[in-house]
């Protein structure tokens, strides 16, 4: 995926990012102490990063300008290669959301179990056994933190309720 | 002392739950280090979440077992396929898998794992030796010395990245900056928490690692369907009974071989960021310049199989003197060893063998118990591998991310914990595919805090900031940072370059400097030798210089 498009559309990010933070650095409270101020270890790291992200667009660009503009058309974002990695990200977040209703057990084998079928395919068979991988392998590690570890794991409301 | 040791040995030794859990983190890590596309850091990951109830030295000892066993479960998968299972082993495939396709898959599983074991050995003897004294000098630091170890440590991480130095640096930056976030651990100030109490309180420091480093692994793993979907390996391979007595008469033999594998190990080991992925390839090519039969080399040489093996174990004793002395991880996996010290409310230092003495020559016990344990479980692990690559990458992904989630939970019984993993995983998988280098941040983040409380000392105690280059430690520290930050400039320079004559002798030379002004007659020595040698170097390459 890395490019010199790609990597010029990185270092504006960045500076971007350091632009923002910087600027909330100086909402950063100064209690008026000796020594060194609350802000200015990360104000150090902030410059330091533009500076960073400068150079590195400051490369891109020249390298962007000096190659032929075939090669710099090749790059391209191809979602369909991230497909997997944004079905992953998904499911995260939707079980992360529904985490405080669903809670860890039912959250977690449906997460597992959404993921499987999402991932490995929806015939019969392997709706079977992503069933029973996903209630086997959450319940196992459930009940190892719940009853083993002592963890108290978000019970959520439909267990609660019940 | 002796008491201290015999302590520390009793509750490690005598203690069956202990020796229970460190078999248990042997057996996990040499899975872990098995299967390809898992490495030893996310055996380390995944195990942690299981220590948190235990007692410290039991916690320690399970975590030892998982270090030591991922550094020799990446022979089992390399030998049998030809895959392998972490980056410490690749060189061992060059030898290992041609010796196994001869025929004498029993005589190679066997010289992997003794050598892996002596040079295991080796380094703890060297651990022990080496930890306290290095500690006792940690405790010459002043805060301005320990600020230019850590520059040194992060310089050292960026200049390993390959070409991608400027990318390094900023991994590592944001590493830093991700550290700087919520309350300052000097004026209790809240830093970048846009009105949020959960950032406010910062940003927990094994939810960052394992969503940087395991969660972005996971979703890279599954990222081919048709991969994802297959099982872990085609290549079918068979239990074996493993040749001991001639492996381990074999690997004897070759003592000279042992013996300079397991030192480059322990030096890779303990420079930050050069771990075993880099020690085994340096190993296996010492051996090979110093064979008198190099053309056996890729055909299943003895020496290729010692070489790299010795070495990657050995790397994990290395590793373990920065940790355990200075506090500064060797690296990812010792950078998360720290993190799982924390969780037992150890800050490893100079001053933890002396204020811990129980503990830390329990871990180095637990260091040397964990080896024979590696050795003893290696016949199971080889069942169980064999049993785990017939599951698709998919299922494990799945099932793992899950269980990321409960373990990160269990930290601190907050669901915040989690959404930082998953954004910091989200992070670091789309550093992974930008090329960005993930082992400068996670250094970032690990010693981000610590840099900042000795500047902020340093600068607390006296506003002198000469005094950064005018302390000998501190200077030795900051030549050394820009020693390394020049090193790949010099390895991609042209060889009859000036800088590639003058970059060894003259680092010699400056290195040379501080160690006079420390004064004490041992380091004035060691820098009269270094100035020598540099010197001469100088004048040998002088002919070299007339003709440029």
């Amino acid at each position: 995926m890395t490019n010199n498009k790609s990597d010029i559309i990185i270092a504006i990010f960045l500076l971007c990012f350091s632009g923002v933070m910087i600027n909330d650095a100086s909402n950063i409270r100064d209690l008026g102490f000796e020594g060194m101020k609350a802000d200015a270890w990360p104000r150090v790291v902030l410059w330091l990063l533009v500076v960073m992200s400068s150079v590195m667009l400051g490369k891109s660009y020249l390298k962007f300008k000096t190659v032929s503009d075939k090669d710099n058309e090749n790059f391209s974002i191809n979602l369909a290669k991230f497909k997997n990695a944004l079905i992953c990200f998904g499911m995260f977040m939707l079980f992360l959301s529904t985490l405080d209703y669903l809670g860890m057990l039912i959250g977690g084998i449906l997460f597992v179990f959404g993921l499987l079928t999402l991932l490995g395919g929806f015939s019969h068979k392997l709706i079977v056994k992503h069933l029973l991988v996903s209630i086997l392998s959450i319940g196992f590690m459930w009940m190892v933190f719940t009853f083993g570890l002592r963890v108290i794991l978000p019970e959520g409301e439909i267990l609660r309720v019940w | 002392m002796f008491d201290v040791i015999l302590q520390a040995g009793a509750s490690v030794l005598l203690d069956p739950v202990t020796l229970g859990l460190m078999g248990i983190g042997t057996l996990a890590g040499l899975l872990a280090g098995a299967i390809p596309g898992f490495t030893i850091a996310m055996g380390v990951i995944l195990t942690l979440p299981f220590t948190f109830g235990m007692s410290p030295i039991q916690g320690l000892a399970t975590m030892m077992g998982v270090f030591v066993g991922g550094f020799s479960g990446g022979l089992m998968s390399c030998m049998l396929t030809g895959i392998p299972g972490t980056p410490s082993s690749v060189a061992t495939t060059f030898d290992g898998f041609p010796m196994v396709r001869s025929g004498k898959p029993g005589l190679a599983l066997g010289l992997g794992l003794w050598s892996s074991f002596f040079g295991g050995m080796i380094s703890a003897v060297i651990l022990v030796a080496l930890a306290p004294q290095l500690a006792f000098l940690g405790l010459e630091f002043g805060p301005w010395d320990y600020f230019s170890l850590i520059v040194f440590a992060l310089t050292i991480t960026v200049s390993l990245s390959g070409d991608n130095m400027i990318k390094g640096l900023i991994a590592g930056l944001l590493g830093l900056f991700a550290a700087c976030v919520g309350e300052d651990e000097i004026n209790g100030v809240a830093r970048f928490a846009f009105g949020s109490d959960h950032i406010r309180q910062g940003f927990a420091f094994l939810p960052v690692l394992i969503g940087l480093f395991a969660f972005s692994q996971l979703l890279s793993d599954v990222e081919d369907s048709a991969k994802a979907k297959a099982p872990l390996m085609k290549n079918s391979a068979e239990a074996i009974r493993v040749e001991h007595r001639k492996a381990i008469a074999t690997v004897l033999m070759n003592w000279i071989n042992l013996i300079r594998s397991s030192f480059i190990g322990i030096f890779t080991g303990i420079l930050p960021a050069a771990g075993g992925s880099i020690s085994n390839i340096l190993a296996y090519d010492q051996a090979k310049k110093a064979s008198n039969n190099r053309n056996e080399f890729g055909k299943g040489a003895v020496n290729g199989i010692i070489a790299p093996e010795a070495a990657n174990n050995a790397t994990a004793g290395g590793a373990l003197i920065m940790m355990m002395a200075l506090g500064i991880p060797g690296d990812i996996v010792t950078a998360i060893m720290i993190g799982a010290l924390m969780i037992h409310n150890i800050i490893p230092g100079p001053s933890f063998i002396q204020d811990e003495p129980l503990l830390a020559y329990g871990v180095f016990i637990a260091f040397f118990a964990a080896h024979f344990f590696m050795v003893g479980l290696q016949a199971f692990a080889l069942r169980l591998f064999l049993l785990v690559t017939r599951i698709p990458m998919y299922i494990l992904a799945s099932v793992i991310l899950a269980y990321c989630a409960i373990g990160v939970f269990a930290l601190h019984n907050i669901t915040f914990d989690i959404w930082v993993m998953f954004g910091f995983g989200v992070i670091g998988y789309f550093m992974r595919k930008l090329g960005f280098p993930l082992a400068p941040m996670i250094l970032g983040v690990v010693l981000g805090k610590l840099a900042e409380l000795n500047i902020a000392r340093a600068i607390g105690i006296s506003d002198d900031y000469s005094l950064f280059v005018t302390r000998p430690w501190s200077l030795f520290f900051l030549i050394m940072a820009i020693v390394s930050v020049l090193f790949p400039f010099y390895q991609n320079a042209k060889k009859d370059t000036l800088f590639t004559k003058m970059y060894v002798p003259i680092s010699m030379i400056l290195l040379a400097l501080p160690l006079f002004l420390m004064g004490s007659p041992v380091r004035m020595v060691v820098g009269g030798i270094l100035l020598s040698a540099g010197c001469y170097f100088i004048y040998k390459r002088s002919s070299i210089l007339k003709t440029i």
